[in-house]
């Protein structure tokens, strides 16, 4: 099969602090991007309609947590308990780059998107695995992420893809031959901003937030215009005044030991810390489409471990927020950990769905599992906790203050919960969470804000022979029990999917990936992939048959087995 | 080196740095201007000893944070902090483009015994090395390739991000104090012999 190269041509990569710059490509040159095409994708025009109504869409898969409200719950029913013994693959697509793959598949109309680490775009044949297009960003020469070249995937609108990338821009492709169409300058990757999560895009409005909670960065989710490219609001996570409430207890009622008059005496004497605060936001919001609003998590406060220099609540670090869709307003928001000296923040993604309130009373609500080890749930409309559920994982210790010598403290900084996506299924009431269990030392160990270096005010250290393992745990949200809970080999990191055929899918770092009965947790079916299964499976159909799709490339963050499937599978 | 010697360098150094200095290196001139660079990282790649380190095929963002930090006097060297003066910030992207895109010279270090890279690899393990640079020690843009870089050099500068004495990169710091000190030789034996150009060229 024949191929050719598309290119498109762009301003140099090095420019430098564009914050909020578009760059047009008309008439621009010095560097050339090239997309290797080997045949069109034949895909439609994504509509507002299409994206709004994707819970229902058995056929496509259009967001990264499969709709709005990402309760990453799929409609179809083909591949069920009763034959999903015989799920085998359909076929495996390898990308170029064997590195950590965190991707969820996008899937219209028979098209998949997937994305790797250093973000390459790929457009394959969802039925056979066949390339259309392969798009290679070309990145600038400084990055400055911690934890892995991640990518975890595309949004699309209309006729284009959308990705953030490990050099803070945001890129738009067309959707069917993979050419740079805009680019824009997120934020300025020499002072620690990086993007690798997906966008959502939602009413012709691409929203983004970014990374560097490790580097000292002023955290922000912002909307672009779809078209252009151009900002249209920035909410900043970490308001001017960042004080709070100085809050002495956590979400769960624990004491965390703070030093409320040490930490007024250094407000006193440095002054709110906001500007360097991190709150970084790496996961998508969810998007309460009728009250136009959107909720999501803000991760933990820079520098990670060293509280001394950031006196206060650290605002929104470790929190719920909620923004209006249109101007990017403060809605609403809940603090999980105030003054968070353990990295123990908010990352999993928030899951808009019905719950019962402490009355009884059926209520909108918002779901997010902690790195703490606990499911929280929220009333959509104030932000309020209504409940937290039995802890998911080991909590010995919580809140021992990290020491110089290093203080034993459970969970691990990794989680209980980590970035994991959870999947429900709204007919059990149950959450799906995986979980790790990772025994750390926490050190601290104060300096000066570096200027866009690692930044973690100590160490978080993994002691070394300890046992480490995992766990898939099923959260009743009604009534914060655990349902059910199966214990894992490995660390658990990736994510969920959860089905009307009663499963529930998860990968292992060893390469395992599993069915589960969504009411008991039994496995049902396993598959080695070969390399860690650490990204969230998706599902889809082409031709009325329905696949499952989940990314085998292991993990950088916590060392599993790389490779670089994309692999599909069937039931018949 | 002597301190006589390191002071007679400098001088040298200072005076090519002058010529180095004063605009932005033009594209034709950027082979010439790299010659003071090799008069210590080596015509072939190869540094002139064991404690001056590899830049041929190193991360291209790291090479450009290393001449912008010795130039704000964040990380400390007397050899280096003249020559990169006058240098501007293109300067230092340029330089930076054309020593990440030579190939990394085989030092022809021995790989570590297996009990030291056990010893090694638990260290790492603990610490979370390759979360940042990568699997094989390849690094990536502003993080730093370890692999097959001289040990003397690794050991170095473990210790001096350790006691302070390299003050650019807290993080690296801190996780170096939170280190037992009889890892850093295995860690610094381990990554010196590591060969790893197969595994380059399928990332950026």
């Amino acid at each position: 099969m024949g191929s050719c190269r598309t290119a498109a041509t762009i301003f140099g990569a090095l420019a430098l602090s564009l914050a909020g710059s578009t760059l047009a490509l008309a008439g621009a040159e010095t560097e050339t991007v090239a997309t290797t095409m080997t045949r069109e994708a034949p895909v439609p025009s994504v509509t507002q309609d299409m994206l709004s109504g994707a819970a229902t869409d058995t056929k496509n898969n259009l967001h990264t947590n499969l709709n709005y409200e990402q309760t990453r719950y799929y409609q179809g029913k083909q591949i069920n308990k009763s034959n999903v013994s015989g799920l085998r693959p359909a076929w495996i697509f390898q990308t170029e780059v064997k590195e950590s793959l965190e991707t969820t598949p996008i899937v219209v109309d028979g098209v998949m998107y997937v994305t790797t680490s250093f973000n390459h775009v790929y457009a394959i044949d969802a039925k056979t695995g066949e390339q259309f297009w392969h798009y290679k960003h070309k990145m600038g020469p400084v990055t400055t992420y911690c934890c892995g070249p991640n990518n975890r995937g595309v949004a699309i609108h209309n006729d284009k893809v959308y990705m953030g990338t490990l050099d803070a821009k945001l890129v738009a492709l067309d959707a069917k031959t993979g050419s740079l169409i805009w680019e824009t300058q997120i934020a300025d990757p020499e002072l620690g901003y990086s993007e690798t999560m997906a966008p959502t895009a939602v009413d012709g409005k691409i929203l983004i937030g970014t990374n560097g909670g490790e580097y000292g960065i002023r955290g922000f989710v912002r909307a672009y215009d779809a078209e252009t490219g151009k900002q249209v609001w920035n909410f900043h996570t970490t308001p001017e005044d960042s004080t709070g409430v100085w809050a002495t207890h956590d979400a769960t009622g624990k004491d965390m030991h703070r030093d409320i008059a040490a930490e007024k005496a250094a407000l006193k004497k440095l002054g709110d810390p906001y500007k360097t605060l991190g709150g970084g936001v790496w996961q998508n919001p969810a998007v309460d489409l009728e009250n136009k609003r959107i909720y999501f998590v803000v991760g933990n406060p820079s520098p990670d471990l060293d509280g001394s220099i950031r006196p206060g609540d650290n605002l929104y670090t470790d929190s719920l927020v909620s923004v209006d869709l249109e101007t990017g307003k403060y809605v609403c928001h809940f603090q999980y950990i105030a003054h968070d000296v353990w990295d123990l923040d908010s990352v999993s993604p928030p899951i808009l769905v019905d719950v019962k309130d402490k009355d009884g009373k059926t209520v909108p609500g918002v779901i997010h599992a902690g790195k703490s080890g606990n499911v929280y749930v929220h009333n959509r409309d104030d932000c309020s906790l209504i409940r937290f559920s039995e802890a998911m994982v080991d909590q010995t210790g919580m809140w021992t203050l990290p020491t110089p010598e290093g203080a034993k403290m459970l969970p691990g900084a990794n989680g209980g919960v980590e970035w994991s996506v959870m999947a429900v299924n709204p007919d059990l009431n149950l959450t799906y969470a995986v979980n790790l269990h990772q025994p750390m030392t926490y050190h601290v160990e104060s300096s000066p804000y570096p200027g866009g270096k690692l930044w973690l005010g100590g160490a978080f250290k993994v002691i070394p022979d300890s046992e480490q393992f995992g766990n898939v745990t099923a959260v009743d949200y009604n009534t914060g029990k655990i349902k059910w809970q199966k214990k894992t080999p490995l660390p658990m990191m990736g994510g969920a999917l959860a089905t009307a055929g009663g499963l529930v899918f998860t990968g292992e770092g060893d390469g395992w990936f599993r069915a589960y009965d969504a009411e008991n947790g039994d496995v049902l079916w396993s598959f080695h992939a070969g390399a860690g299964v650490n990204a969230p499976p998706a599902a889809y159909a082409v031709d009325g048959k329905e696949y499952i799709v989940v990314g085998a490339g292991g993990n950088t963050q916590i060392d599993f087995k790389r490779g670089n499937n994309i692999i599909a599978f069937t039931a018949d | 080196m002597s301190r006589i010697l390191d002071w007679a360098l400098t001088a040298m150094l200072f005076e090519s740095a002058l010529i180095m200095g004063g605009g932005a290196i033009a594209a034709e001139d950027i082979e010439q201007k790299a010659q003071l660079c090799a008069t210590c990282h080596g015509a072939d790649g190869v540094p002139i000893n064991k404690t001056t380190p590899v830049i041929w095929g190193q991360d291209e963002g790291y090479i450009y944070l290393q001449l912008r930090d010795f130039q704000k006097g964040t990380r400390k060297n007397a050899l280096m902090e003249p020559i990169v003066a006058q240098l501007e910030r293109q300067d230092m992207y340029d330089l930076a483009a054309y020593f990440t895109k030579k190939k990394w010279p085989n030092l022809g270090q021995p790989s570590a015994a297996s009990e030291v890279a056990v010893k090694a690899d638990s260290a790492a393990s603990s610490i979370g090395c390759r979360g940042c640079h990568l699997e094989h020690f390849q690094g990536d843009g502003t993080t730093a390739r370890l692999a097959g870089q001289w040990q003397e050099y690794l050991l170095s500068q473990m210790l001096a991000f350790r006691d302070g004495s390299r003050g650019n990169n807290p993080g690296m710091s801190d996780l170096m104090k939170a280190t037992p000190e009889d890892d850093f030789e295995p860690l610094s034996k381990y990554l010196a012999g590591l060969q790893i150009d197969q595994y380059l060229g399928h990332g950026r």
